[in-house]
């Protein structure tokens, strides 16, 4: 009995390996014109203000348009829904919209819409769940059938990033008569795809959406129809895209892509994202008290890490090392910074040096990161004498401990809300705010003037002070950025953009 | 009958106010809501918001009060994470976990009734052996592995079996038999043991004395009495199934009250762990409520036993 | 009823060995039970590395009887480039602990409660019923997932966690027993010598119960070892880098399809040591209470 159980795994994969090699046909996919995909996490709702999960967010871009449209190519900002827009002055943009938009329902979209929409999103009671998409919006204005005046209450160099693609529109008429429940089952957009069939949790339909508007920066839907099912074990999806019942999965840890790669009808492909991984060191652990209120230790922990090391073996693909606090696809990110190279012996000297030459021991906590690249780091820290305990946490109680100051260190990653500015990285964390326990009285001003400032050449220099400080000082060990592996099906041609979208409108058979 | 049943409602009764307490009071364990509900990006200045919008700055007592009157009135509040009642959540979620648990039921049962009768019917022979590597194997084997196993099998090396989803019964061949046999050693034994008990008693002796024919002796006579433990623990079984149906629902993508449980913790959401709980407490408690009954029908003793301890 | 327990007795100074080498699961289960404590106990001494050496380098080597494995790591190495078979050996320390621990754990609190029940009977029964009964109605794996996802995973949460919620087998069965021999012969005429409640439950009743408590507590540390398995599963078991079987079944689990042999090995030794436990316990209630059996 025993034995036989022994020897089945490996004979069942051995099998496995040998029948994908003779390639059978299709179950769907390209012969129906129907991209099947999964998704590991749950898509919790398709009102997507009230979205906090990735998955729900890109679908969302699928079925809802936004006044403006960012290239992810060149980074230049284009009119979506709007046909125009100006910056008046810097708490105000007017906008001029198409006339030829309809919705889902057949309804054509005016300003009531966009005013409508602006207006409900950034109201209190509404409740948005990213508050920092909206809360700068003061109020929208009608100025003519298609013409949208946006008032901001200060002002928000980050206005027009929100504006693209974060603030879809709503219908009118159809939001009022359902609410956000019946949008969040039934959604109805202006965008490229309508939802056909939903069960909710497991299986989203969409299909083409026929009148869709000429002009718009995304285009029509190339592929019909979008089977999208929420398969959370990995190894299911693996299976189901093996043997064609699956065209595109994501988020694919780098040892199962190799493996993937290897199969026949299976294409491989990695795109950078803005997330990156770090390590908060909080000086005032223990106030003040703890060996991490000198620097020389934060500096020693930053040079005990062995991230091209690390990134090569265990994350590959786009992926690379980083010195700042930020990434470096960001506007604003200043990469000129004190560098610490990886350097074990200099590390202990270090410790040494700060009057601990047997080593130091602490916890790190660590959440939303892969438990091997934690556990790679940890090895790293012990061969320089800093031992840490490895305390994995869910993601709530572990920010709650990095908040109240009872972690000493917090291993974690960002993704910057998918936007390419560092006034979500490192203006989010070092300016004074319940994150930022390092509560630098240098660092703090530079940041908050460059948060509100619409002068990119200020912000940007404000901005590298504020980096070159915080890399100096050692608060932070900044690890790498991410990259985002697809595994797809050999027919289909998908591309991954850096915001951790995927254009699956642009998707189209081989 | 009626005082027997009247009698174990009570303590059905109380027995869910206990547990709905243990359920509210362990929810803390779940982690600050406020954080996870703001989501990976927010803020603390997101999470200080929604605090206090949902009322988590209150205290424990005045939160567990509200929430027990809601509760009674088949309200269980609204979902953190789904914003929406978690009422409409839990229900169809409740109704795959069940189905699940009724089809895997069935199949521990079939499996394990014939064989703890055989085993005891042959007792000591190879087939009792084989019986016990059986029932071992079961035990022994973590679910998630035969799990896994059985997705390389079916949906890889001979694709007859679909992987994921509950849309058609196919989907359920697998997870219920991963569910199934992990439920089905306990039962097993227990048939196998209240079998032998039963064929040593005197009145199977004095039937198998009499020349009644032994298949009847032994389906008609000892079965009914090996029934009554079995009974008591299959009903423990179903209700400990529906809680380790969180590991078959994840591999097989069923979108069930066991999957939705844990992600409920990993989300923090308050109400729904809370609910889910409560729900998977309240199900054992009606199982048992109603094993009890079926064997107070089986066994006419247990009845008097029990008017006797007052 | 005294009568009877002491020919127990004797049968055991007398039979007991014979009757134990008789009995083919008891003696195979003893072997591999040995074994493998045998592999924890020696780990240092077997392990052909550090189980924590990491090499970024030499990343899922397979075992040696594959292609492109060799004899500097007879078992291959995992995803960290860490020796398989030294943390195979450090392994079976962590699981028999946590094993052991958590029946240890579970075990005082339920024979407490059900010895207390049964033998006061009464109120007290009623309550400590309730109790049980209570504690069956909470869905361990959900309640042990909360718990772990607030603490965060230590081999101290894992074990409590655990710990505190697999009593209640112990007490039931400790309930049933005491209840049986409370009356008994032996048990009144200590009552008559005037020894105190203590000194009954300690030096009368403890003894009698004792067989019934070694069965339990057998099949308790089994199932304590796949549960920890379970919740590795999950996320939320013994945290990392500590080798437990469970933690390396769960971190093998993604390279079933493509490199199945990381989760066969430790699924296979798993297996084995749950198979011993319970065969060595299910042997040990047929030698010991034979009428139990046929």
């Amino acid at each position: 009995m025993r034995k036989s159980t022994t020897q089945a795994p490996a004979l069942l994969a051995a099998i496995l390996l040998g029948a994908s090699a003779a390639s059978g046909p299709a179950f769907a996919g390209k012969a129906d014109d129907t991209l099947n995909a999964a998704f590991s996490a749950e898509v919790t709702t398709l009102d997507p203000y009230k979205e906090s999960g990735r998955e729900g967010l890109v679908m969302a871009r699928l079925i809802y348009d936004a006044l403006l449209y960012k290239d992810m190519k060149t980074g230049e900002f284009r009119p979506e829904l709007a046909e125009s827009y100006k910056v008046v002055d810097d708490k105000t943009i007017d906008f001029k919209l198409r006339q030829n938009v309809k919705f889902h329902n057949g309804q054509p979209m005016t300003a009531d819409d966009v005013v409508y929409t602006l207006n409900l999103v950034s109201s209190k009671e509404y409740n948005a769940r990213y508050q920092i998409a909206v809360e700068w919006i003061d109020r929208a204005e009608k100025l003519g059938e298609f013409d949208v005046r946006l008032h901001m209450k200060k002002p928000n160099p980050l206005a027009l990033e929100m504006l693209a693609g974060n603030l879809p529109i709503y219908p009118k008429a159809y939001y009022e008569s359902v609410g956000s429940q019946g949008m969040s089952v039934k959604p109805v957009g202006a965008g490229p795809y309508k939802l056909v069939e939903l069960t909710p949790g497991t299986r989203y339909v969409l299909e083409r959406f026929e009148d869709y508007y000429a002009g718009s920066p995304k285009g029509a839907a190339k592929i019909k129809r979008m089977v999208t099912r929420v398969l959370p074990e990995a190894n299911t999806q693996y299976a189901e895209l093996v043997n064609g019942q699956l065209d595109w999965i994501w988020r694919v840890p780098p040892d199962d892509a190799r493996n993937l790669a290897r199969q026949a009808k299976v294409a491989v492909s990695n795109a950078q994202i803005m997330r990156f991984a770090y390590i908060s060191i909080n000086p005032n652990y223990q106030d003040g008290k703890s060996p991490l209120a000198d620097v020389r230790v934060r500096q020693a922990i930053n040079m005990a890490v062995d991230k091209p090391g690390i990134v090569k073996a265990l994350i590959g693909g786009a992926s690379q090392a980083i010195a700042s606090a930020c990434n470096p696809i960001q506007f604003g990110c200043e990469t000129d910074v004190k560098a610490y190279p990886f350097d074990t012996a200099k590390a202990k000297a270090l410790l040494a040096e700060a009057g601990h030459p047997d080593g130091i021991k602490l916890d790190l906590v660590f959440t939303s990161l892969p438990r091997i690249q934690a556990e790679a780091i940890a090895n790293n820290l012990g061969k320089a004498g800093i031992q840490v305990t490895l305390n994995e946490q869910q993601y709530a109680p572990g920010i709650s401990a990095w908040r109240e100051g009872r972690a000493p260190l917090l291993l974690t990653n960002w993704g910057s809300y998918g936007v390419g500015d560092v006034g979500l990285s490192v203006g989010q964390f070092f300016s004074g705010t319940g994150d930022d326990l390092a509560k630098d009285k240098d660092v703090i001003p530079l940041l908050q003037s460059a948060n509100a400032s619409m002068d990119r050449a200020k912000r940007k220099d404000d901005y590298s002070k504020a980096l070159k400080l915080i890399a100096d000082k050692a608060y932070w060990v900044p690890l790498w950025t991410y990259n985002v592996i697809t595994a797809h099906s050999k027919d289909l041609d998908v591309t991954q953009n850096a915001d951790e979208f995927v254009e699956f409108y642009r998707a189209n058979w081989k | 009958m009626l005082r027997f049943i009247l009698r174990r409602s009570g303590s059905a009764l109380i027995l869910m106010v206990v547990v709905s307490f243990v359920a509210f009071m362990l929810i803390f364990a779940a982690g600050d809501p406020a954080v996870k509900l703001a989501g990976e990006a927010g803020s603390s200045a997101d999470a200080a918001r929604i605090r206090a919008l949902y009322g988590f700055d209150k205290p424990i007592p005045v939160q567990f009060f509200h929430w027990i009157a809601a509760a009674v009135r088949g309200n269980f509040g609204h979902s953190l994470y789904f914003d929406q009642p978690v009422a409409s959540i839990l229900f169809d979620r409740l109704g795959v976990t069940l189905l699940l648990g009724l089809t895997s039921f069935i199949f521990a049962l079939v499996l394990a009734f014939p064989l703890g009768i055989a085993a005891a019917r042959w007792q000591n022979t190879w087939i009792d052996r084989t019986a016990l590597v059986i029932a071992v194997v079961g035990q022994a084997m973590p679910t998630f592995w035969f799990a896994l196993l059985l997705v390389i099998l079916f949906s890889v090396t001979f694709p007859i079996l679909p992987t994921s989803g509950s849309e058609t019964w196919q989907h359920f061949v697998m997870p219920s038999i991963v569910l199934g046999y992990f439920a089905a050693p306990a039962i097993m034994r227990l048939t196998r043991s209240g079998m032998i008990t039963a064929l040593e008693t005197d009145y199977i002796r004095t039937a198998r004395a009499m020349g009644i024919a032994p298949r009847n002796v032994l389906l008609k006579y000892a079965l009914r009495n090996a029934l009554i433990p079995v009974v008591s623990v299959s009903a423990a079984q179903l209700g400990y199934m529906l809680a380790g149906s969180v590991v078959v629902e994840s591999v097989f993508a069923i979108n069930g009250a066991g999957r939705l449980a844990w992600e409920s913790i990993l989300r923090s959401d308050l109400p729904t762990v809370q609910a889910l709980v409560l729900c998977f407490s309240l199900v054992y408690v009606i199982l048992t409520f109603l094993a009890d009954i079926l064997n107070a029908w089986l066994d006419p003793r247990m009845r008097l036993a029990d008017a006797r301890t007052d | 009823m005294r009568a009877q327990t002491e020919t127990i007795a004797g049968e055991r100074q007398t039979r007991h060995l014979p009757r134990w080498m008789r009995h083919t699961g008891l003696t195979a289960g003893a072997v591999i039970l040995v074994i493998i404590v045998l592999m924890g106990v020696f780990a240092p001494l077997l392990a052909p590395q550090d189980p924590y050496e990491q090499n970024l380098l030499a990343r899922i080597v397979p075992p040696v009887w594959y292609e492109g494995g060799s004899w500097e790591h007879p078992l291959g190495t995992d995803h960290l480039g860490r020796d398989y078979l030294a943390r195979l050996l450090y392994g079976a320390r962590v699981s028999v602990f946590i094993g052991v621990t958590v029946a240890f754990v579970s075990g005082i609190i339920g024979t407490v409660l059900g010895v207390t029940a049964g033998y006061f009977g009464g109120k007290t029964d009623v309550v400590i019923s309730f109790l049980i009964t209570a504690r069956l109605a909470l869905p361990v794996i959900l309640v042990a997932l909360a718990i772990v996802a607030l603490f965060g995973s230590s081999l101290t949460v894992v074990v409590s966690v655990l710990g505190l919620l697999l009593w209640d087998r112990f007490a039931l069965v400790m309930r049933a027993t005491t209840q049986q021999i409370r009356d008994a012969d032996f048990v009144m005429a200590a009552k008559v010598q005037g020894a105190s409640t203590l000194q009954i439950i300690v030096q009368e009743i403890l003894p009698n119960v004792a067989t019934n408590l070694t069965v339990v507590a057998t099949l308790e540390i089994a199932q304590a070892i796949v549960l920890e398995a379970a919740l590795s599963f999950l996320g939320l078991g013994v945290p990392p880098p500590l080798p437990s079987w469970g933690l390396m079944l769960a971190e093998g689990k993604s390279f079933i399809l493509f490199d199945p042999w990381l989760i066969t090995i430790p699924g296979v030794l798993l297996f084995g040591l749950v198979l011993a436990i319970n065969l060595v316990g299910d042997g040990l209630r047929d030698v010991t209470a034979p009428d139990s059996r046929n």
